[in-house]
């Protein structure tokens, strides 16, 4: 039989208050190792009476309140571990190329219809000039019109370093918008990719009629490698969320999308440092005529090369020694 | 008063307790974005007026530093966009400081606290959340789901849930003056269901705000319920709204 509902809230009410006490200075991260050992109990404890209130006092405040209490506790106790230094070296060096590898079909689908646009876009003006009118943007147009590069403007209204931070941050916006996109069931981020790719191309084509090609590519080559390589991956990670919604597998479709989503965006959260990297160099190398074509081409080469290499490489001797006991313990 | 029928993210810890916690809305949300929101605005106001001051730059020292300025400048926007959320997400157990101020907070989908990437991926989405304005691809997805999470709470397997406050005085502290009077013959009779105390101490609380005449009819209701006394005995106990609640009191405080 059962006690009367405020006969076992007064009967338990100290223990709770402890608890509750212990989980404020808990969260301060002032409790000595005997004041952790009473948390445990205490909260074994409120656990048991929630089981109780459930049972005998469903729906009262006194099991609205132990619920409340029990999942603090419960938090406090099964906390994730700490991201910290080691963990973010680890990502960097093992986790987030092994992850791309892995996950390569999807950027190289992701690469594909990059370049399906690039070609479409390139086409349509070579092939019919007034196309450039639909495709490419009317400032850029206009530039190209007077036989200037917009680019050289970038550098002469503001110092470098804005032009670099502005690219930065437009970079971001995009890489971002590529990847979340992909949440519309991947069509989203296909839209994207396809987009940009028709827009070079078209601006690329323009440029070629206009006797203007040098120019361009004066202003792309120094970043133009690492930089498109970056948008492709997170047009990989897009399209990872996108197929998780599509075809979820046996999983319900919000548990697909979170699982596949954590790898996602470990791919999209390991390309940021160098996407900042690349924004200086757009920002600083790529404009005006400090640095000769071929330094410039030279440049993003060989960052390009670097880029992918690590991609390729990086843990991959360490994954070979961990993953051959695994295999034969299996 | 039920927990059932309001949206509610279940929980199985591993003593074999079910948790259920109470999922916070679409309106808790919005307002926490506000205060979110207003005070990035209003940490913009300051921002801008300090760069304005030191681009103007009267003394002229600062005149090397106004393109390393500009440069913060820009950073600090994408900042506020989203290192600001996943920050104080990560390190304020979930909280930001608007969700702090309606006391909601994101968990995982088993209750634990986020960590780093579930709020990188949560507030990277934020981006899409906001098409094509006004959080409208957010709030649909909000509406739709059974508890309102946006679109980016559905890719990192997040929910947001609410810290309520919850008094337990009610239930063992006495009302002052009133110790002694009414209380011996009210003792007898059968316990009163869990049900019944809840109602009588909601009552006994709201009881100073209401009406005359609503707290009397009330008060009249909640005594004919636990129908304990006979009919001599009742009218004396009816005679004021005093010396109804002063018994529903003592009803109440026999249980202990």
């Amino acid at each position: 039989m059962a006690a009367p509902l405020p006969a076992f809230v007064a009967q338990h009410r100290a223990d709770w208050d402890a608890l509750e006490a212990l989980l404020a200075r808990q969260r301060n991260g002032t409790l000595s190792l005997q004041e952790l050992r009473t948390l445990d109990t205490l909260y074994r404890r409120a656990a048991s009476d929630l089981a109780h209130a459930q049972t005998f006092y469903a729906g009262t405040d006194a099991h609205r309140f132990l619920n409340q209490l029990c999942a603090r506790a419960y938090g406090a106790i099964y906390q994730p571990p700490r991201e910290r230094w080691a963990s973010l070296r680890a990502f960097f060096r093992r986790d987030f190329p092994r992850t791309l590898r892995r996950e390569l079909r999807y950027v190289g689908a992701s690469g594909a219809l990059f370049i399906l646009g690039l070609l479409l876009g390139a086409l349509v003006v070579l092939w019919e000039p007034r196309g450039a009118e639909l495709l490419v943007p009317s400032g850029v147009r206009q530039y190209v019109a007077q036989g200037r590069m917009w680019t050289d403007d970038i550098l002469s209204v503001a110092p470098p370093d804005t032009v670099s931070s502005g690219i930065a941050t437009n970079n971001l916006t995009v890489t971002i918008l590529t990847f979340a996109l992909g949440l519309f069931y991947g069509l989203g981020t296909v839209f994207v990719l396809v987009n940009n790719g028709v827009q070079i191309g078209a601006i690329t084509a323009l440029c070629a009629r206009e006797g203007m090609v040098g120019g361009l590519l004066d202003f792309i080559a120094a970043h133009g490698p690492v930089e498109l390589s970056i948008i492709v991956i997170a047009g990989g990670a897009g399209l990872m969320v996108g197929q998780a919604l599509v075809d979820p597998g046996e999983l319900p479709r919000g548990q697909a999308l979170a699982q596949r989503g954590r790898e996602a965006v470990k791919l999209v959260l390991g390309c940021a440092p160098f996407l900042a990297c690349i924004g200086m160099v757009e920002g600083y190398v790529s404009p005006g005529d400090l640095f000769p074509t071929w330094a410039k081409a030279a440049l993003g080469l060989s960052l390009g090369g670097l880029f992918w290499a690590y991609l390729l490489r990086a843990g991959r001797a360490e994954a070979d020694a961990t993953e051959v006991p695994a295999a034969s313990a299996s | 008063m039920s927990t059932a029928s309001t949206p509610h993210l279940a929980v199985a810890t591993p003593e074999r307790v079910a948790l259920s916690l109470p999922v916070a809305g679409i309106g808790y949300r919005c307002l926490a974005w506000l205060v979110d929101a207003t005070l990035l605005f209003f940490f913009w106001v300051v921002a801008y007026f300090v760069f304005t001051l030191l681009v103007s730059d009267v003394l002229g020292v600062f005149q090397g530093l106004s393109g390393l300025g500009q440069t913060l400048l820009v950073v600090g926007v994408f900042a506020t966009q989203w290192l600001y959320w996943t920050l104080a997400e990560v390190f304020f157990h979930g909280q930001t400081l608007g969700k702090r101020a309606l006391s909601i907070r994101v968990v995982r989908m088993d209750g634990s606290p986020v960590g780093l990437f579930e709020s990188a991926v949560r507030n990277l989405c934020r981006a899409v959340d906001f098409l094509p304005g006004l959080y409208a691809a957010g709030c649909i997805s909000m509406l739709m789901t059974p508890q309102h999470r946006r679109l980016g709470d559905l890719l990192a397997g997040t929910v947001l849930v609410r810290d309520e406050r919850i008094d337990l005085d009610k239930y063992t502290a006495a009302a002052p003056g009133d110790a002694g009077s009414g209380a011996g013959a009210a003792a007898a009779g059968r316990a009163l269901s869990p049900d019944e105390v809840e109602l009588v101490l909601a009552f006994l609380t709201r009881a100073p705000g209401l009406q005359p005449e609503a707290r009397r009819r009330m008060g009249t209701r909640l005594v004919e319920k636990l129908g304990r006394l006979a009919d001599e005995e009742k009218a004396r106990v009816l005679a004021s709204s005093e010396a109804t609640e002063s018994y529903l009191r003592a009803c109440v405080r026999a249980e202990r």
